[in-house]
């Protein structure tokens, strides 16, 4: 009997958690929303870059693109800020294409190494990779 | 207290002896090569030499602990695993063991309340605490085969692709990274918390928890935080799947830091409590079957006895028996 007792607990416990769970997600992706439509997208300007140095120091490049991108990710789709201004002040659009932009003689550029340290990042499900870009 | 501040203590030395060494001595190598090399053979040696230890001390008898019924007449049912009657059983039950916990799960507390009181309940916070610690140290230690591998084996691949299901951050954010960091500080809290506890924990008990700990504090440090060069990295772990000697390159010193931690834990590991991992394949009590009734066990060590039934003694005897009004057998 108790244990029925319990069951049925339980079985409402995990759905207020959903719905509390629901009602969570509503209402940050409303205020993510809302801050959007408050703040207008800053494009980058346009000017010539020199592309033989990457955004940062090759050595930074080499372990940290990974954060790197996911705060050009968030800075972009979230706050909607899509200028990037690197440390000897070029300018760039945060954007996965800019990689590609000077990335992409290369189609292999990103997979070589994540070949060989065996990761497999989830971005290209979506977004155009370097191997599509060449083509 | 101080039986907790020690080990502690001991651990925080442990981490600061690679950095220093590597970051102010440049002894990367001695740290990224020697080190792992010596650490990982007497690993190897300490855990053969402690199996072997085991396995030479005969078990003349079964004593195998028992939680069920017993294997008897055919129409009284009995308890395949809590009492196994076949090798067969009694190995599903040492598995079961080794990948649930049964034992565990059984785990009571008992506890004098304020006033006259006394509870005796079932407490299943440990077996789950513990579940969580060795089923995230399982998984974080398959889905480093990522290093030591060109390709992943196969079988790791879903491993991998569900801790990583969550996909915040990047690097992803492995699950059982917070999983096995919150089992560490349970399984910790747990032993400072109960005073019965408390008393019989030795600083044995703290030092492989903070040890442990403090390895999966470097490892989530690097992986997403500070981050470490991990082409590097694999480079030189591949260099230890091919016993190289290569000089490491130009790795973050959280790494050797990690790497340090991971060699003390290993050379540690034969001599220590953590044996248990090979021991519950070994322990008599477990991997025994009950079948003392089916079949008769005998020491191996017994002198040879020269036994004389009462059959042969009546023999000898009869007529004198029979003469002094002794009852016999047989005329
Ligand atoms: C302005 C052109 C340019 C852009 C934009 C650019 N890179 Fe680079 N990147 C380079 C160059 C040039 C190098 C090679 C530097 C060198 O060899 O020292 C490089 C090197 C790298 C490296 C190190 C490669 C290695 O073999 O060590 C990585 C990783 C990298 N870039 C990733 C990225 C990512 C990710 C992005 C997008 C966020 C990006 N790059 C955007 C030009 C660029
Ligand atoms: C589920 C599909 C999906 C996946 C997977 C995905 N993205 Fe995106 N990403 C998007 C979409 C859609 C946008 C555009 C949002 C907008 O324009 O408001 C975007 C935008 C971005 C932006 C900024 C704008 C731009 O044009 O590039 C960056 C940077 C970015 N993603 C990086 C990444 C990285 C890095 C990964 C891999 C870890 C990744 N994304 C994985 C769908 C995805
Ligand atoms: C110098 C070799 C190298 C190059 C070139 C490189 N990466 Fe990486 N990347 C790595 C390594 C190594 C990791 C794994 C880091 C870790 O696990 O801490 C990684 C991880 C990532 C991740 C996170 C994956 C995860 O585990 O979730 C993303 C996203 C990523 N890289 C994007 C890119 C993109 C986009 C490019 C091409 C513009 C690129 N990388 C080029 C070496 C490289």
């Amino acid at each position: 009997m108790s244990n029925r007792i319990s069951a049925i607990l339980a079985l409402l416990i995990a759905g207020a958690m959903f719905v509390a769970a629901l009602l969570f997600m509503q209402s940050v992706h409303g205020a993510s929303s809302a801050l959007r439509a408050a703040a207008p997208v800053a494009v980058a300007r346009q000017v010539p870059i020199d592309s033989t140095r990457c955004i940062a120091s090759t050595v930074y490049m080499k372990s940290h693109h990974m954060q790197l991108l996911n705060q050009w990710r968030h800075d972009s789709v979230r706050k909607g800020n899509r200028a990037h201004v690197t440390s000897d002040g070029r300018r760039f659009d945060k954007s996965l294409n800019t990689c590609l932009g000077c990335h992409a003689s290369n189609p292999m550029f990103c997979f070589m190494c994540h070949e060989y340290a065996n990761v497999k990042p989830t971005c290209w499900n979506c977004h155009i990779s370097p191997m599509e870009a060449t083509r | 207290m101080k039986k907790v501040l020690m080990p502690l203590a001991i651990v925080l030395l442990l981490c600061l002896i690679p950095y220093v060494a590597v970051r102010y001595a440049g002894q990367s190598y001695l740290f990224g090569v020697i080190v792992p090399y010596a650490a990982a053979a007497l690993f190897v040696s300490g855990v053969l030499f402690r199996l072997f230890d085991w396995l030479r001390r005969p078990v003349p008898f079964r004593i195998t602990t028992t939680a069920g019924q017993e294997k008897t007449l055919d129409w009284i049912p009995y308890s395949r695993l809590d009492s196994p009657a076949t090798p067969m059983q009694a190995w599903v039950r040492v598995l079961l063991e080794v990948f649930l916990f049964r034992s565990l799960f059984r785990n009571n507390k008992a506890e004098l309340r304020e006033g006259p009181g006394f509870t005796f309940a079932s407490s299943k916070w440990l077996w789950l605490g513990g579940l969580a610690f060795h089923w995230s140290l399982l998984v974080i230690g398959l889905r480093h085969a990522r290093f030591f591998f060109v390709e992943l084996p196969g079988f790791i691949v879903p491993v991998e692709v569900a801790d990583r299901f969550l996909d915040l951050t990047l690097p992803a954010f492995y699950l059982t990274d917070a999983v096995v960091l919150a089992a560490a500080t349970f399984l910790f809290v747990r032993r400072l918390r109960d005073a019965k506890l408390r008393i019989i924990s030795l600083p044995t008990d703290y030092f492989p928890l903070f040890l442990i700990g403090a390895i999966a504090v470097a490892g989530v440090l690097m992986r997403y935080v500070t981050k470490a060069d991990i082409m590097t990295i694999k480079a030189l772990t591949m260099g230890f799947s091919e016993m190289s000697f290569e000089p490491p390159g130009d790795i973050a010193p959280v790494f050797y830091v990690h790497l340090f931690l991971v060699s003390v834990l290993a050379v540690y590991f034969p001599f220590s409590k953590l044996m248990h991992m090979g021991a519950i394949f070994l322990s008599p009590t477990r991997n025994l079957c009950n079948n003392s009734r089916q079949k008769r066990h005998v020491n191996p060590w017994n002198r040879a006895v020269k036994f004389r039934t009462y059959a042969e003694y009546e023999d000898d005897y009869r007529e004198k028996m029979k003469k002094a009004g002794l009852p016999v057998e047989k005329e």
